[in-house]
Parts: C-alpha cells; structure tokens; sequence
C-alpha cells in the first residue's frame, strides 16, 4: 500500500482532538483574568511548538539534501507533509502578531509603548522589540521557511511524475535547500527570540535560540517515529524498517544530549557568572517551579540517555516510541517553562498597575479593579492555575492543537504516494542496514 | 590467547573481493563446514551474523568504565572541596555541583575512553611489542581469506571447496 488514506475514524478522533481544543481554549478564555493571559500564552505555546516542529522539518528535509544523505528517503513525504503545516503555524502566529499589534493581549511587556518609555533597557532593545518587527518576522520568516517548503515538496512530487536518470528535481532541490539552510538558521533565531525569549523582556541569552531550536527538533524526530510506526501498524510502509527506526532513534538520543548540552551550558554560564540581571530567569523558575524545572532534565535528558543507550532499545518499536511519547511530552513542557514564568509576571506587573498597560479601553478599566487583587499575587510565589504547573485546560489545549497538526501532515500524506518515485537515493534507502 | 592457536594446522583460501568472502562463508555454513576463523583487512557488512558472531561485550564494559569516572570525579570533588581543602570561588556554596558537572563529564569519556582501549587490547592480544602470527601478510592489506583446522575439515573437502567459491590461492600452515 503506497496511498495513505485517511480512514473516516481516524479522521474522527482528530476531529474530536481538535473539538476538545477549541472547548479548552473557550474554557480558558471565559475563566481567564482581564488579558486572558492564560488563553494567549496557551495559544501561543502551542502555535510556536507545532510551527517549531514543522520548521524543523523543512530544515531536516534540508540537510539531508545538502548532505548527500539517502537513508531516510522513502518516509521521506512525513517530514514534507511535516513541513506544509507551516501554512497553518503563520496563520495561528499571525494572530498572535495581530494581538501584539491590536494589543489583544498583554504577553510582552515590551508592546506597552508607555512603559517602554520609562524603562532603559527596554528602549535600548526597541529597535528590535517592536510590533512592527514582531509582525513582519512572523509573516515574512515564516512565509519565506513555507515557500521554501512547498518548493521541496513540488519539486519531490514533480520527481515522482516525470522524473528521469538525470535526476533533474533532485538537482534543483539541492540549489533550493541549500539556500535554505543559512536562512532558516537566522531567522528562526530571530523569531524564537520574538515570540518566546521576548516574554522575558528584560532578561536575554545568545544560546537561547539553539536551546529552544534542539528542543523542537527532539520533537520533531519524535513525532516521526511515532508516525511511522503508526502507520506501519496500519500496514503502510513495510518498506521502511527497524534500521530506519535504529537511525531516528539515534538521534533522538544524539538530540537529547545535545539539547541537555545547551541547557546546561546556558544554565551554568549564568550561575557561574551571577549577574543580577541574568540570573533573574532561572531564579524565577528554580524558586517557583522546581518540580518542571527539575522534572524538564529527567524526562529529557536521563530517560532517553539510559533507555536509548542500549543498541537494541533503538530498534525495538516498543522502546523506542516510548521514549519518543515521554521526549514530545517533556519538550512541550520545556517550551511550557519557557513562556508561562514570564508571561505570569508581565500580568501580575500589568494587573498591578493597570493603568499604565492600556490594551483596550474596555479591558484596561477592567484590568485596573483586580489590579489590588492581582498586585498581591505578584509577590507571593503561590500555585496559579495554569502557570505553576499544566493544568487540564493546558493538556487539552495541546491535544488539540496535535490533533490539528496530525491532521494537517495526514491529509498532506494522503495527497501523494507514500514512498517516492525516481528519487536518486531510493534504493540506497531500500538497502538501509545498520548493524 | 596465545597457546590457544599454537600448532593448529589449518588450510586457508584467500579470495580477492569481500563479495566473494560473503558469498564463500555464505555456502560454508551450508555445507556444515567447520569454519577456523576468517580473516578481513576491514569489517566486512553483514559477515558478523553468518558467521553467527555474539556481539561484542565491549560497551558493556565501556558504561562500566564511564560510570566509574563519573563516580571518581563527583566524589573525588565532593570530597576534596568540602572535606579536604574547602575553598570558596566567587561566593559559591563549598559543594557547587554545576561547576562540578563538566570535570565529571571529562572523566566519564576518560575513563570509558581508555578502559575500553586497555580492555579491547588485552581480549585481542595487541598491544606494544606483541608479535602476532599472521596467517598471510596480505590479510592486512587487500585479501580476505578463510581458514579451516585440518583436524576439522580434511583437506580435500577444503581444497573443492575453496575451488568452487573462486578462491584465488590455497595454502597451509602451522600456527
């Protein structure tokens, strides 16, 4: 079976998925205080993890070009259908760049122009920090990483129509994902330090976007195998094997480390250094929320250290995915840890002082009668629904939003054949062998 | 190791291509033949499991090794700077495990680095001025090559044999 079809019960429970998150969000809006923080960090979390993957998708479509690689070439339309969900990811950052540019929401302190005024540091990174640059970041970066990802795939499936011994298709995609390469590496560092570093606003690292890069891309190989081996149990791609899996689970372990590397790295320059200033970002989290913050390393870093060691825990199905459902999960709440600390302190600061944030007329009046409540929240470290920890709402927020994205990449799978047609590397990929 | 393979006569084929290595151990096993030991310049890809190797045991050891270092940094360093010479860098608490992770990471590969090395010359018998009787020098270079012990296989069974898998020459030795 070299046609996916997406059968109407699969689609069901996607539906369902994607039905419990818009319930969630709705519930999280109705319950949520004056700048629905909790909905917008919530949405936005889950828009940048799901673009992020897809990123990286694109990205690995990329290297493996550029490298001359061809073990992964016949799953390869998982990570092109992967890759076409970046349509979706800049529409649902775009709303987010719309709020910053509406003032919707209250997620970065440094969208109060007022506020910016009085604060130096803030004015100092204006040139960067600004809606203007949020907006055309998120449309033209993301826009360009889609582009280049259409042109991947329409290329790929034009080599499956017409493609010859020349390898034509081939050729140009190297021309196309070597421009890529260099592009993608820039600007999603720009836009990481947009849509997630900028909630801290004041607070910066130059590591952050590889950290939080490494983080999505564990993710992304993840979901690949998780996909696989979804579809292979659906009797789909019996080409592809336990060494296919052996090599994803490789880096799943190589990526696991390599992220643990850069959060450390991060980590330790910090403590070492102990600027005021910079060690603001890990206080809040080490003193507020030692379980995640702790938790993070575990399910990140020791579980798929010790359980992907072994050679054979990579190739068995069971093993290996295990892992890549504990990694998925612990990389969404890394991102979680990313966002939600600061966005809870831009609200109590907003909510405490609601008269200098003005996101709304309506709303800001609003802001400022919980403004005393709110103002005693900021300073006490007490458990804040939906911050502290995910709560239920989170969950099934991020269920939907992974059903949107499975949807998405299944309806794209569907749309060509699932092992591609005339690709050079296709009968190196056939023979993979491991061990 | 050494007195194992003292005084085996063995009968030996070498063949000029890796394929031909694959395909001859191939119908080896086939025929029941008793295989001594086959001899390569490089790891030839897929001739472990006809010959039905185990897998090595090395990395075992090598995780033994690594753990070994991780415990004799963290502790030779919990010990030194809490109980033995305690100094305070830069305020830090005595016991400041961040700064400890890297010199517990470099002794981790160290030791598993060097033990597995050490292990992996003793098991093979190398090691500085060890000399090592080669069947044929040219199982270093671009031959591959197939031995039988004579008391397993008679040499007539061996000499059709390695006929009939185009081996490019036959000898015999004593080792």
């Amino acid at each position: 079976m070299n046609q996916y079809t997406l059968t109407a019960s699969h689609r069901n429970v996607l539906f369902g998925a994607m039905g419990l998150g818009i319930v969630c969000l709705i519930l999280t809006w109705i319950g949520d205080d004056a700048y629905h923080t909790r909905f917008w960090t919530n949405f936005l979390h889950n828009s940048v993890f799901f673009t992020m993957i897809s990123a990286m998708a694109v990205f690995f479509i990329a290297v493996c070009i550029t490298a001359y690689a061809g073990w992964h070439t016949n799953f390869k339309r998982v990570w092109e259908a992967y890759s076409m969900f970046l349509f979706v990811g800049l529409g649902l950052l775009l709303i987010v760049a719309l709020g910053v540019y509406m003032h919707w929401h209250h997620l970065y302190h440094w969208s109060d122009e007022a506020g910016v005024q009085n604060d130096p540091i803030l004015k100092g990174k204006a040139s960067f920090l600004n809606k203007n640059w949020y907006l055309f970041g998120t449309v033209i970066f993301v826009g360009t990483w889609a582009f280049f990802a259409s042109k991947l795939r329409g290329l790929s499936l034009e080599e499956d129509r017409v493609g010859t011994t020349s390898f034509t298709q081939h050729k140009s995609m190297r021309f196309w994902a070597a421009i890529l390469l260099p592009i993608i590496g820039f600007t999603s560092a720009a836009m990481i330090w947009q849509w997630v570093m900028s909630i801290d606003a004041h607070w910066y690292s130059t590591l952050f976007a590889w950290y939080s890069t490494a983080s999505a891309f564990v993710s992304m190989i993840a979901l690949t195998i998780l996909m696989i081996i979804f579809l292979k149990s659906n009797g789909y791609y019996t080409e592809v094997n336990e060494n296919h899996i052996h090599d994803l689970g490789k880096f799943l372990f190589a990526i696991s480390v390599f992220w643990t590397y850069l959060w450390f790295s991060q980590f330790m320059l910090i403590w070492y250094a102990n600027i005021g200033e910079e060690t603001i970002y890990f206080r809040e989290r080490y003193d507020n929320y030692p379980s995640l913050f702790f938790g993070n390393l575990v399910i990140n870093f020791l579980v798929p250290f010790f359980i992907l060691m072994r050679n054979d825990t990579k190739r068995k199905f069971g093993s290996v995915s295990f892992v890549a459902i504990i990694v998925l999960l612990g990389h969404w709440v890394d991102y979680f840890l990313m966002i939600k600390p600061g966005a809870l302190i831009n609200r109590n600061h907003a909510m405490g002082h609601g008269h200098d944030a003005a996101p709304a007329v309506g709303e800001a009046a609003h802001g400022a009668e919980h403004g005393a409540v709110a103002h005693t929240a900021e300073h006490a470290s007490d458990f804040v629904a939906g911050f502290s920890m995910p709560g239920l709402l989170e969950i099934g927020t991020f269920v939907g939003f992974l059903g949107l994205f499975l949807f998405v990449a299944l309806t794209v799978l569907s749309k060509a054949a699932l092992v591609p047609k005339n690709d050079p590397y296709l009968e190196e990929s056939m023979h993979h062998h491991v061990i | 190791m050494e007195n194992k393979v003292n005084h085996t006569e063995v009968i030996y084929g070498l063949y000029n291509d890796e394929e031909d290595l694959l395909r001859a151990v191939k119908s080896a096993k086939q025929d029941h033949l008793e295989i001594y030991d086959v001899y390569s310049p490089f790891p030839v890809h897929g001739l472990d499991p006809i010959l039905g190797l185990e897998e090595s045991r090395l990395h075992q050891a090598g995780f033994i090794y690594g753990a070994l270092g991780t415990l004799t940094a963290f502790l030779g360093m919990t010990w030194i700077f809490t109980k033995d010479w305690p100094i305070i860098f830069g305020g830090k608490p005595y016991w400041s495990v961040p700064a400890f992770i890297p010199i517990t990471f470099e002794l981790t590969v160290l030791f598993a680095a060097i033990g597995m090395t050490v292990t992996f010359y003793i098991v093979n018998g190398l090691g500085p001025g060890v000399v090592n009787n080669h069947l044929d020098d040219r199982i270093t270079d671009d031959k591959f090559c197939i031995a039988f012990d004579k008391s397993q296989v008679s040499s007539e069974k061996a000499q059709s044999f390695f006929k009939s898998t185009g081996a490019s020459e036959v000898n015999s030795k004593t080792i």
